[in-house]
């Protein structure tokens, strides 16, 4: 039922050929964003591979939009204020997009009863020493409830992974499982490695939105080497005894090439709509889409393949 | 042919009254579209109430919403979360500072009576009277100076038992206490027995806001234990706006670009996806009307990340369908295959994308939650767009026709009759449907 013709000399892409060539740049790419997680985890305090924002670790965000742009060196000045006037660890933050710019002003929870109404002090502060200031966003997390979130969401992040290699060692087998998992970490590490850079050297924290695009581009990746997977195992059921398992991967990877590229490049469309025409608040969020997306489809073409032929290799060097 | 037709108007039919209910129901959009704030409430624990019962969490969400309500700011919204919390969403408020003020406070009101202590000095002692007695409070005026007073009117217990405490105190003062603070303290000249009282704001009397205020605390009841805001998601009204204008922008650019990169790389079958598109589109926002899903900022997020998704099943069987045109299958037959071996791959991905979809809707914020469930509304309708709706569409303009310009495919011909001869001997057989 599947052609033969199929499996042929040349491919557009040998991916068996030049498999530890590809696994190499995937490791090459992936070791900066080891170094910044290890980094982050050895320099903070709380030991997390990321700069945690307040969802996390609980505090006030005031967002204002400004009639002007507030340049860097004004920045101090509006901390050193805010600063005398009794607001903790003010970490301020501009953004500017289109013709909106943007403050953020975080800080320590704000929403308990002895801190009343800081949040409006710290309005009328800026309104009378910086230009017209007003008020859009405000987010606060009280710190217990933080704990609560992270928890929470470490545990949909571990479940999610645990029913991934579940429901494909079911409809597949156990080995496609497992490096489904495999590739899944890999779009998580690069991920949330980017995310550490970002956080070094622009301060970006990350919000429970932060996981939840994780999630979706699990979701998204699982999608993708499942495509890969199941034309494997299609071609598998009809070809295993004229071809190697080598060289039916490599056909299978170079026939859902194009759909693997012309999906991606469709959900990137979408994307980078919603990154370059979106509100700004979910900016981050798509930020981390994207990359994963894109990790996600690279690591369905050469991450998964390549694994599954040299494990393939070993089982049947095993059985002979 | 028959079946494929009716199946069509079926098809038009449902999007048509989908598009009626687009135009005719309002969206209804969340907090961080229309401006307002989202408040969690978290009940606290004290010496006298050591443990939140679910009747004492009864009584607060009660009293909660009777305040929210006084508002009076529209759509208010008081749910419980968990054991002890409270989400409370008040939507188009500006102020948020004072609105949390109003809302935490636990508005309790105690009658006082005099007590010496030991060392001479005098303090005030509970009698049992409270705002539990009250029937209701009015803003009142002062007939003499005209200054703002609460007017109090007690039901039958706290008529009977503020009869008996007038009568004991006859002569002596009678402390009022709101919110663990003395409002005033008049002295009792007789015994009073109508069941109504005032509240003089002491020296210099009540603002009107102020006596409005107790007045609307009164009303709704006390706290029956203090609760505490431990997370707030506040928007201003203007930032909603734009982030509804935004999103507008970002998805008509997103999809337009979706739909231009399918003509241009399918061709015809490009083409028919673009419809699919649109119908799906519109059967999706019908879906979010009805449900009805609330659009936040995320959840339009999750619809157009499913645009993305639910083109990559037609993607799938376009493909697929080419790869059997190649090979030199009939038109039909191509189509029909095309369709049977994407389904396994289109099943299980989706089915992926719903199980990550379903653990962040349970684990997840609120925020997070709306991304989920319009993602899952999106990948389960996609996959009955792509089934029914893409491959009806197919059938109709393509039919049993032979592939007379495989340029409509995206194919060039050369591709094909190559696959033409090597199939040569097995056509006969692909005509009739059979695969081998």
């Amino acid at each position: 039922m599947a052609n033969t013709n199929l499996v042929k000399e040349k491919y557009r892409l040998d991916i068996i050929k030049y498999r530890y060539l590809f696994l190499g740049i995937t490791a090459i790419l992936l070791i900066p964003c080891i170094i910044a997680i290890i980094y982050l985890m050895s320099t903070q305090k709380n030991h997390a591979p990321l700069k945690l924002g307040i969802d996390f670790t609980g505090g006030t965000i005031l967002q204002y939009s400004v009639d002007k742009k507030i340049e860097t060196s004004e920045i101090g000045k509006i901390r050193t204020t805010l600063v005398n006037q009794g607001v903790k660890n003010p970490v301020i933050q501009t953004t500017t997009q289109g013709s909106d710019n943007l403050v953020s002003i975080r800080t320590t929870f704000l929403g308990d009863k002895e801190s009343k109404d800081k949040a409006g002090e710290i309005t009328n502060t800026l309104n009378q020493n910086f230009g017209k200031f007003e008020l859009v966003q405000v987010n606060s997390v009280g710190p217990t409830l933080g704990k609560e979130l992270l928890r929470n969401t470490l545990t949909a992040l571990l479940l999610s992974f645990v029913l991934m290699v579940v429901y494909i060692s079911f409809r597949f087998r156990f080995e496609y499982g497992w490096i489904a998992l495999l590739t899944l970490f890999q779009d998580a590490l690069f991920v949330v490695g980017i995310f550490a850079i970002k956080g070094i050297f622009f301060d970006t924290t990350i919000d429970s939105l932060f996981i939840t695009a994780i999630l979706t581009v699990i979701g998204y990746s699982i999608n993708d080497t499942i495509v890969v997977f199941d034309r494997i195992r299609e071609n598998m059921r009809f070809l295993a005894k004229k071809y190697s398992s080598n060289e039916i991967i490599n056909a299978s990877i170079n026939q859902t090439l194009a759909r693997s590229i012309n999906t991606s490049a469709t959900t990137l469309f979408t994307l980078l709509a919603l990154y370059f025409f979106g509100g700004a608040t979910i900016k981050d969020f798509v930020l981390a889409i994207i990359i994963g997306v894109i990790s996600g489809t690279c690591s369905s073409i050469f991450t998964a393949g390549t694994i599954l032929s040299i494990v393939k290799e070993k089982m049947a060097k095993k059985n002979a | 042919m028959k079946n494929k037709l009716i199946l069509f108007w079926i098809i038009i039919a449902l999007t048509l009254v989908c598009a009626f209910v687009d135009y005719k129901k309002p969206a209804s959009l969340g907090l961080d579209l229309v401006g307002g704030s989202r408040l969690m409430l978290e009940a606290q624990t004290s010496p006298t109430t050591p443990k939140i019962t679910p009747e004492i969490m009864d009584s607060l969400q009660y009293a909660i919403e009777n305040r929210v309500n006084a508002m009076g700011v529209g759509e208010t919204l008081v749910q419980r979360v968990g054991q002890k919390r409270l989400l409370v969403e008040i939507p188009n408020i500006t102020d948020t500072a004072k609105a949390k003020e109003f809302i935490g406070q636990t508005a309790e009101l105690e009658f006082k009576r005099p007590k010496i202590l030991m060392n001479g000095t005098q303090d005030w002692e509970s009698t049992g009277l409270s705002g539990k007695d009250l029937k209701k409070a009015l803003v009142g005026s002062n007939p003499t100076s005209g200054e703002w007073m609460v007017e109090l009117e007690f039901n039958l217990d706290g008529a009977k038992k503020f009869s008996d405490l007038t009568k004991e105190l006859t002569g002596k003062q009678m402390a009022i206490f709101f919110n663990g603070k003395m409002q005033s303290a008049p002295r009792v000249n007789e015994q009073i027995t109508g069941g109504r009282a005032q509240i003089t704001g002491g020296e210099g009397g009540f603002e009107y806001e102020e006596a409005k205020q107790m007045v609307d605390l009164l009303n709704a009841g006390a706290l029956p234990v203090g609760a505490e805001v431990i997370q707030e998601e506040s928007v201003g009204p203007t930032l909603g706006i734009d982030s509804i204008n935004k999103s507008k922008i970002a998805g008509l650019i997103g999809i337009g670009a979706v739909m231009l990169f399918m003509i241009i790389y399918y061709r015809a079958l490009g083409v028919i996806s673009c419809f699919a598109l649109l119908i799906y589109s519109i059967v999706n926002f019908a879906i979010f009307k009805l449900v009805p899903v609330t659009l936040t900022l995320t959840g339009i997020a999750g619809f157009i990340l499913s645009i993305g998704m639910a083109i990559d099943a037609n993607i799938l069987i376009f493909e697929r369908t080419k790869e059997e045109l190649r090979m030199g299958r009939s038109l039909f037959t191509a189509i029909n295959s095309g369709f049977d071996r994407a389904f396994t791959s289109i099943f299980d991905s989706n089915v992926s994308t719903i199980l990550t979809c379903l653990i962040l809707y349970y684990f997840g914020a609120s925020m997070v939650k709306g991304f989920a469930l319009t993602l899952i509304i999106g990948v389960c309708l996609s996959m009955f767009s792509a089934i029914t709706v893409t491959k009806n569409f197919m059938h109709l303009v393509f039919g049993t026709s032979e592939l007379k310009y495989p340029a409509l495919f995206g194919l060039r011909k050369e591709e094909i009759e190559s696959a033409y001869v090597a199939q040569q001997t097995k056509r006969e057989k692909a005509k009739f449907g059979v695969l081998d």
